[in-house]
């Protein structure tokens, strides 16, 4: 089997972790690679996913069946465009619960769309349960841990470990203080060609940006990569 | 030879959910490498022979002719287990007949293998049908079936009633089906298909069909609930004491 393309859940119990920052550089990651990609955004609010990139991002609501079906049939479609979930923490728990139970990890593996779940670490008992549960509700999907460094030093780490095919710790390397009210105004691509011009960007700025900017792509490949090995690993063993 | 079972689905009303259950039974058994076959009483038009039709027949289960097709090919038909749901207002009738006919003196010495399902309405009155078939099934394994498929109105018994009838039935056990999403409950309705058909995303003549995945995955679960409850009773032992039991796969 090799995987057509991916489906990444970003999630957590906890808010303002940093999940729609990852979305966002997730998102536009695909789309420097030259993938297709189709964000669907989770939340409610301000400052969500979808005001960033809204030509490529959906709003979501798994509230009743019409919203369920609208979101998981298409995160499982097999139209090969890589696929970005932005998970509200208010829906972390009914997502996982439906996602369970309709059996979402094990069809998109039939499908050969590699199922992953992006989870942002901190310290406190929910979030440490939580990770734990969803390695047995989700065993079909790869569980990976996000250390956001702007949290602070993880000293929590052990108690996440990456589970799944191919699956690692991912860094979410700190942004530059300073760096932030450039990035913050919706709508904003990280890919967009003449970044530094349109946004009014400091040369130091915008080469700061970029050199955090490959910083976080050097990881997310990184696990792209690892992700691919370990299906190519199993296919080669299928064969063998 | 294993001896052949008989299960019989019925109630005293019409609209709760018996068909449902018999084709949660016919699957059930499908997927336990067991051959069965079903007769639908809703003469002339079955609605069971429209999601199981190569395996159902209609038929008359009041006629003469039609009762000596059933009981008469009880020994040698190629499925073991036989299916009939009775339609809503025969299944004191269709043991009355039963009894006549001798069978259930056969099931009592061991000969046949015989089950009833009998599905609760949520009113009262159906309590009343119990003691009344309680009479006909002797030492049958009888469950009472309390569907909440569609669950419009809530059972509303006395707990005091419901149990003194309850006891009433020597070995009696109760079996609950839980609610499924009524969109995914129409959608089934519309294929048309047996529910694990439905699950293998199949239409009727077995090509890949194209249900929301997230309709498959309501019923995957609750197809996967209502087995469960005929594990809870042993239901494979039942029918067939010498196969090994727990093939449980839900297609898909």
């Amino acid at each position: 089997m090799s995987f057509r393309h991916s489906v990444t859940i970003i999630a957590s119990p906890r808010p303002r972790v940093g999940k729609t920052l990852l979305a966002r550089l997730l998102t536009d990651f695909h789309i420097h690679e030259g993938r297709a990609v189709a964000g669907f955004d989770l939340n409610a609010g301000e400052g969500s996913l979808a005001q960033f990139a809204p030509e490529h991002v959906t709003a979501a609501d798994i509230g009743d069946i019409k919203g369920q079906m609208a979101l998981f049939d298409r995160l499982i479609a097999a139209d090969d465009i890589t696929k970005v979930v932005d998970l509200g923490h208010e829906r972390f728990e009914a997502f996982f619960t439906l996602a369970a139970q309709i059996g979402f990890a094990e069809e998109a593996r039939n499908r050969g769309i590699a199922p992953a779940i992006m989870f942002m670490v901190t310290p406190d008992a929910t979030s440490v349960e939580a990770f734990r549960k969803l390695r047995s509700r989700m065993p079909q999907a790869a569980l990976i841990p996000v250390h956001n460094e702007l949290l602070g030093a993880a000293q929590h780490r052990d108690k996440y470990a990456a589970a799944g095919s191919g699956a690692v710790q991912v860094r979410l390397p700190v942004l530059a203080p300073g760096l932030r009210r450039f990035i913050e105004q919706p709508p904003f691509s990280f890919s967009e060609s003449q970044l530094a011009n349109t946004r009014n960007m400091p040369l130091d700025v915008h080469i700061e940006l970029q050199r955090w900017l490959r910083r976080a792509y050097l990881e997310f490949r990184e696990l792209d990569l690892r992700i691919l090995l370990a299906d190519l690993q199993s296919s080669i063993r299928l064969e063998s | 030879m294993a001896r052949p079972a008989v299960i019989l689905v019925g109630a005293d009303k019409g609209g709760v959910g018996k068909t449902t259950v018999a084709r949660t039974l016919l699957d059930y058994f499908g997927a336990h490498q067991t051959r069965t076959r079903a007769f639908d009483t809703e003469s002339p038009r079955g609605t069971l022979k429209r999601f199981h039709p190569s395996v159902t027949e209609v038929v008359d289960v009041t006629s003469v002719p039609d009762q000596m097709k059933i009981f008469d090919t009880l020994g040698n038909a190629e499925a073991k287990v036989t299916v009939i749901d009775v339609r809503a207002g025969l299944l004191s009738s269709t043991l009355q007949a039963l009894n006549d006919i001798g069978f259930i003196e056969s099931a009592k010495k061991g000969q046949i293998t015989f089950a009833v399902f009998h599905i609760l309405g949520p009113s009262i009155a159906s309590l009343d049908e119990i003691a009344e078939t309680a009479r006909f099934v002797g030492d049958a394994s009888y469950f009472l079936v309390k569907n909440h498929i569609n669950d419009t109105s809530f059972f509303e018994w006395d707990p005091a009633t419901y149990n003194s009838f309850f006891k009433q039935i020597k070995g009696a056990e109760e079996i609950n089906i839980p609610k499924l999403n009524e969109m995914a409950c129409e959608q089934v309705e519309v294929a048309g298909v047996p529910y694990v058909s439905f699950v293998a995303n199949k239409n009727a003549k077995g090509e890949p069909a194209n249900y929301s995945f997230v309709l498959r995955g309501y019923v995957r679960h609750w197809l996967g609930n209502v087995w469960g409850e005929f594990d809870r009773v042993k239901l494979v032992d039942l029918v067939s004491p010498k196969i090994e039991n727990n093939v449980r796969q839900v297609a898909g």
